[in-house]
């Protein structure tokens, strides 16, 4: 066993913020030379535990020491000056300046002086050799892929000497390739001396990289094992609190069922004038659920803009049922009978200063069932939010409670059931889960699959390939705006989706053999 | 670097109108406690001149009620006020600025004047209707062309608003130099509009018009169409969240549109309830101030109708028992403009108490939840 | 030629308040503030030049004044929009309507209401030697007064500031991305509150350019939207000081144009166009300056602690 004398310990960190408690009572150690891992849900409290050691929020209770010397960390520049460095999950990157400007931000003492860019530019590229982390350094962030942004959230922290990483969630944007060259770094840097604090809510990778695994839930830390002793099923257990449940999934596929929604040579230009989707063509009969799998910003998301009419095509078509949908106006795709479940609910999804009521009327604005003369229906619409509560079991004190004062779950189940409601031909679900606790997962799936009971032609997005596996009926994987492949869910195998999803086709895939 | 072009130049969360879920006494009467703070600073300004503010407001508030012309008189002022406070107010529930109320209002001022002036040969009902509706489309044109511009090309409102209204006020001007010009040739104002273009009295032997009514009617119309009508819902919608909005199949940019365009509608209405219903003509730099404070107003009317009316009915009372102190003692007139600006600036202030107040308030229900759970 | 060179003189004199204003307001947007209340501290920075000359009879004693009074006020603008994170347009609106108020207020209050408004002597005109004889050009470039030298050189300064320090780079960060700020350790802010401070100083010396460096009175309505102008050459410069500098003399030749048109005998276009003619071009500037760098958080608020 290395050396543990313990290099940081939280001693009863307690946070709270407006309707809950972040943090309860924690008590956390980290030694040198060791990976440890913050394993959770979503909203579990790692984030905040981190930002706390950070400095970046100020713990209501507790104690922070380092090297058995109690310390206060009022702020992110305490924190580094102790070695501390953070990798948030939302860089910290301003798009619009050159990489050197990112990574020396506030770290000159001089503030009224000539900066010397090329000495600073050595440093960089000393950095960057001595740990395999090369970059540009005179490139513009905004432009560089996601991988390489992290890359330079990394040397940030290197240049100012951080001697632990903290990294939340670092891998949700990483292809399967820059994961490997992440979880390469990490290694070397451990074997440096240096430890890791790795936030994670993927299990598979936890196992992987970790040398000691922390459990939280609710705020707490309930299971502290190291690597060796831990089991997948231990680790599940201790997250949620109970054993995990698979949804049954219907297994009855629809074979003689009509088209209902078909993409043919689609090509949209995204917002950086390159192409987002590139000829891309697929189709959803009833009752199945399409799944696209791959990692984000390979333009699932301008496709289902697309299919809702949020966003302009430049060649292709788009057919509902027989019927021409290209580049119609949303309202109209709409009205047609095509509910978009969106990744980010408090964006798109809802208006959280409008109450329940009003959230689930949100896309009956121009329904004439609703409307006289121009004014409200006040009833129909109490009426209709009456009803939908009750069917999807959204919980609140009444329907004209403000949406914000929901949970998160009842939150996306608001926006579910009234999707669910307009979309009577095709439900186009992006990251529907994304931030839910269990047990609200498990209800939008349940719905999902309710749903294509219905009859419904369902477009799954997703970067959880758990999810993908256990809804979809045919699977297709996405990468730089093309579909690679489709395959139907039996035929589908974990390693060859993978490497589909990093761009690695079959072909390739043998070559490297 | 150049940056692509953003979907909103300026968006600044709305945060006039959050309506408190408990019914806490303090968090509600907070507006009523930031007035009475701002008068007290007033009233210090009122010290350093070496007069005494309680002396001051006592003779303010006799004044103001003194008799039924002063009552009337309060009203009367506040006509205006409640229409260029709504047409602020109003945009703001879109989550636009309409700084421009002040031009719409002169625009819709000089064509009131203008076919009062000229149609002095028709019957009163008809002149004042053609009046109304040219003051009131005027408005509204004058300011569309802000919604206009912003929807399509993403322009600044508040700097295309901000410009419009100093056009508006050489438009005025050049008119009054020339075409508008009194048959006298002496000053910069018309003739007096003949009475066929006269808005009747509501009160005998007091300056309160028919006006009134119309800026109490405007206010409820507002209010219908905010709150009830699926138009309403759609702005509100758009105020809240654009993106939503835009997910839901909400056409964004013609709510800009149809929002500038209502919004100038109500401040050129205060032009023909001040020309048809006050002055009785059109002097150059007349109620130079009214948009800014119809700002004001809609700040401390939460942006609501309702208490936009009663912001307007504070602000009269203000204006007119300041007016009468003014006269009668040595307090210079500016104290009536300092008032109101420190009274604003004092409602400002208690939002950031009232956010304050509601984090605290959650931070400890949650804490003795936790103390009944153990 | 008399005419073009008046002409010239002119413009490059009406520009130096629009460049100190709009300096000021590009260094506080970069951060993500709006100064709102430009306007009214243009006001009160004439009416603090105006008082500070008048009572010292020294005119730099009024220009210091008028810093200090446009630091004031932008202390006040400040504490609402960045401390207590009220919203910046409403808050500037109500600085706007105050000033109003208090300019007249308080120049009442130390002089009462004279029969004659009162005057002060205002700057006179440095000539650098040589250079100003250069015919066309020379005494407009090398004949103003020393407000518009430094005008210019702070312009310069700002510009290698802005794009050359370390301390450039954290205010332009500041307005890209405050988290980004916030977590490298330092004060969101503390930066966006020194930026308004300095900014509206610079707002109170253009004011107090107009009472005692132009006019030599004081009148409530001596700035008559001309802190708005400033305001949108920020805008229309790109946030860019050269920018500015352009802009500034593009309007200051648009004021000069009135001017020069308004004493001569050219009664072609009516005055009031030549008056409207700035506000005017304002506008199409606006709508056709579609490309805008934007600072991507400008009028936003920083909230650090999200529930």
């Amino acid at each position: 066993m290395k050396d543990n004398s313990d290099f940081i310990t939280l001693k009863n960190i307690t946070k709270y913020f407006p309707g809950t408690i972040a943090n309860d009572h924690i008590n956390f150690t980290l030694g040198r030379g060791e990976v440890l891992a913050l394993f959770g849900e979503n909203g579990a409290g790692k984030t905040t535990l981190m930002s706390i050691l950070y400095g970046l929020y100020q713990p209501d209770e507790g104690e922070i020491f380092i090297e058995g010397k109690r310390v206060k960390i009022r702020s992110p520049h305490d924190a580094m000056k102790y070695g501390v460095g953070m990798i948030h999950q939302h860089f910290t990157l301003v798009p619009v300046h050159t990489v050197v400007e990112n990574i020396i931000l506030g770290t000159e003492s001089a503030y009224l002086s000539n900066i010397n860019i090329k000495k600073r530019v050595k440093k960089i590229k000393e950095i960057g050799k001595k740990y395999g982390l090369e970059v540009d350094p005179f490139a513009f962030v905004g432009q560089l892929p996601v991988g390489m942004q992290q890359r330079v959230e990394i040397i940030k922290a290197l240049y100012r000497n951080a001697q632990i990483l903290i990294m939340d969630e670092p891998t949700s944007v990483l292809t399967s390739q820059e994961t490997e060259k992440l979880f390469h770094f990490i290694h070397d840097f451990k074997a440096k001396g240096h430890s890791v604090i790795f936030i994670s809510h993927k299990l598979n990778e936890v196992m992987e990289i970790a040398d000691r695994i922390n459990v939280l839930r609710d705020g707490k830390i309930v299971g502290d094992v190291s690597r060796n002793e831990a089991t997948e099923s231990q680790l599940t257990k201790m997250m949620i609190g109970r054993d995990l449940m698979i949804p049954e999934r219907n297994s009855t596929i629809f074979t003689n069922h009509k088209e209902m929604l078909k993409i043919e040579n689609l090509t949209i230009v995204g917002d950086r004038k390159s192409k987002a989707v590139d000829d891309l063509s697929f189709n959803i009969k009833e009752g199945e659920i399409f799944g696209i799998a791959g990692v984000s910003g390979n333009g699932q998301e301008e496709l289902a803009q697309a299919i809702c009419g949020l966003r302009k095509v430049k060649s292709g078509h788009i057919i509902l049922s027989d019927k021409e949908i290209t580049n119609k106006n949303a309202l109209s795709i709409i009205q047609q009978g095509v509910g978009y479940i969106p990744a980010d609910r408090h964006k798109e999804g809802l208006v959280l200063d409008m109450s329940i009521e009003e959230n689930l009327f949100l896309k009956n604005h121009s329904d004439s069932s609703f409307i006289n003369y121009g004014f409200l229906n006040q009833n129909k619409i109490q009426q209709k939010a009456k009803t939908l509560m009750k069917n999807f079991e959204i919980k609140a004190t009444s329907p004209t409670s403000k949406a914000m004062t929901l949970s998160g779950g009842n939150q996306q189940k608001v926006a579910v059931a009234r999707e669910v409601n307009i979309g009577s031909k095709v439900l186009v679900a992006v990251q529907p889960t994304r931030g839910l606790d269990l047990g609200a997962i498990d209800y939008v799936h349940k719905t999902l699959l309710k749903e294509k009971k219905e009859g419904k032609a369902i477009l799954l997005i997703s970067t959880e390939f758990s999810e993908i596996m256990g809804l979809s009926d045919r699977i297709g994987v996405i990468y730089r705006g093309k579909l690679l492949k489709i395959i139907s869910r039996e035929d589908a195998k974990v390693d060859e989706i993978g490497l589909l999803m990093a761009g690695i086709t079959e072909g390739q895939a043998n070559e490297k053999k | 670097m150049k940056k692509n072009n953003r979907d909103e130049s300026i968006t600044v969360k709305s945060e006039l109108y959050v309506k408190v879920e408990d019914n806490n006494f303090l968090l509600n009467f907070l507006p009523v406690f930031s007035v009475l703070f701002g008068l007290l600073l007033s009233g210090l300004m009122m010290l350093l001149l070496g007069h005494n503010p309680l002396i001051v407001y006592s003779n303010m508030l006799n004044y103001a009620f003194r008799d039924i012309y002063n009552i009337a008189d309060i009203f009367a002022k506040a006509t205006p006020l409640i229409l260029t406070g709504l047409a602020f107010g109003f945009a703001f529930r879109a989550s636009l600025f309409n700084i421009g109320a002040q031009g719409q209002f002169y625009i819709g001022a000089v064509l009131a004047v203008g076919f009062a002036l000229k149609l002095s040969s028709f019957p009163m009902v008809l002149v004042l209707f053609i009046c109304f509706t040219m003051s009131l489309v005027g408005g509204s044109l004058w300011a569309a062309f802000i919604g206009y511009v912003k929807a399509r090309f993403n322009a600044n409102e508040f700097l295309v608003s901000m410009m419009l209204t100093y056009v508006a006020i050489a438009v005025m001007n050049f008119l009054l130099g020339g075409l508008l010009k009194e048959t006298k040739g002496e000053y910069p104002q018309t003739d007096v509009i003949p009475e066929s273009g006269w808005l009747p009295s509501l009160i005998p032997h007091t300056r309160l018009h028919w006006g009134f009514v119309l800026a109490l009617l405007v206010a409820l119309i507002a209010y219908l169409i905010l709150w009830k009508t699926s138009l309403g819902y759609k702005i509100r919608m758009v105020g809240f969240n654009r993106d939503a909005a835009r997910y839901a199949g909400i056409n964004v940019e013609k709510i800009f549109v149809i929002v500038f365009f209502i919004s100038g509608a109500f401040a050129g209405i205060a032009g023909f309830t001040e020309v048809n219903g006050m002055q009785h003509m059109l002097i150059e730099h007349f109620n130079p101030l009214i948009g800014a404070e119809g700002i004001g107003i809609a700040i401390l009317g939460g942006a609501h109708p309702l208490g936009i009316v009663l912001s307007a009915f504070l602000f009269g009372a203000l204006k007119v028992g300041g007016n009468l102190v003014v006269q009668t003692s040595r307090i210079p007139a500016s104290i009536i403009g300092i008032t109101e600006g420190l009274v604003i600036l004092s409602v400002i202030f208690s939002y950031f108490i009232r956010d304050k107040l509601i984090i605290l308030r959650s931070k400890k229900k949650l804490v003795s939840k936790e103390r009944k759970r153990l | 030629m008399n005419v073009i060179t008046g002409l010239l003189v002119a413009t490059i004199r009406m520009s130096t308040p629009l460049m100190l204003g709009a300096l000021g307001e590009v260094f506080v947007e970069r951060t993500g503030v709006m100064n709102i209340a430009i306007e009214g501290i243009f006001l009160m920075g004439a009416w603090g030049g105006f008082v500070g000359a008048y009572l010292t009879g020294k005119l730099w004693a009024g220009f210091l004044f008028a810093i200090l009074v446009g630091i004031f006020c932008g202390a006040i603008y400040g504490y609402f929009t960045i401390k207590l994170k009220q919203h910046q347009i409403v808050t500037g609106v109500a600085i706007n309507i105050l000033t109003v108020g208090l300019g007249l207020f308080l120049y009442q209050l130390l002089f009462g209401i004279p029969l004659l408004p009162l005057t002060v002597e205002p700057l006179k005109d440095i000539s650098i030697p040589f250079l100003s004889d250069i015919p066309i050009i020379g005494s407009a470039l090398f004949s103003q007064n020393i407000l518009t030298y430094l005008a210019v050189v702070l312009v310069a300064v700002g510009y290698w500031v802005l794009f050359k320090t370390p301390l450039g780079l954290i205010i332009r960060s500041t307005g890209e991305n405050p988290e980004a700020v916030d977590v490298a350790g330092i004060n969101v802010e503390r930066i966006r509150f020194i930026t308004v401070l300095g900014s509206s100083a610079l707002d109170g010396l253009a004011g107090a350019f107009y009472s005692i460096g132009f006019l030599g009175l004081y009148t409530n309505e001596i700035i008559g939207g001309r802190g708005w102008i400033a305001f949108a050459i920020c805008f229309l410069g790109n946030w860019d000081p050269l920018g500015i500098l352009i802009g500034s003399l593009i309007f200051g030749f648009a004021e000069g144009l009135s001017v020069v048109l308004l004493t001569s005998n050219f009664k072609l276009i009516p005055n009031e166009f030549l008056i409207a003619f700035p506000y005017i071009l304002t506008i199409v500037a606006t709508i056709a300056r579609r490309q805008f760098n934007v600072p991507a958080f400008l009028g936003k608020p920083y909230i650090k602690e999200r529930g």
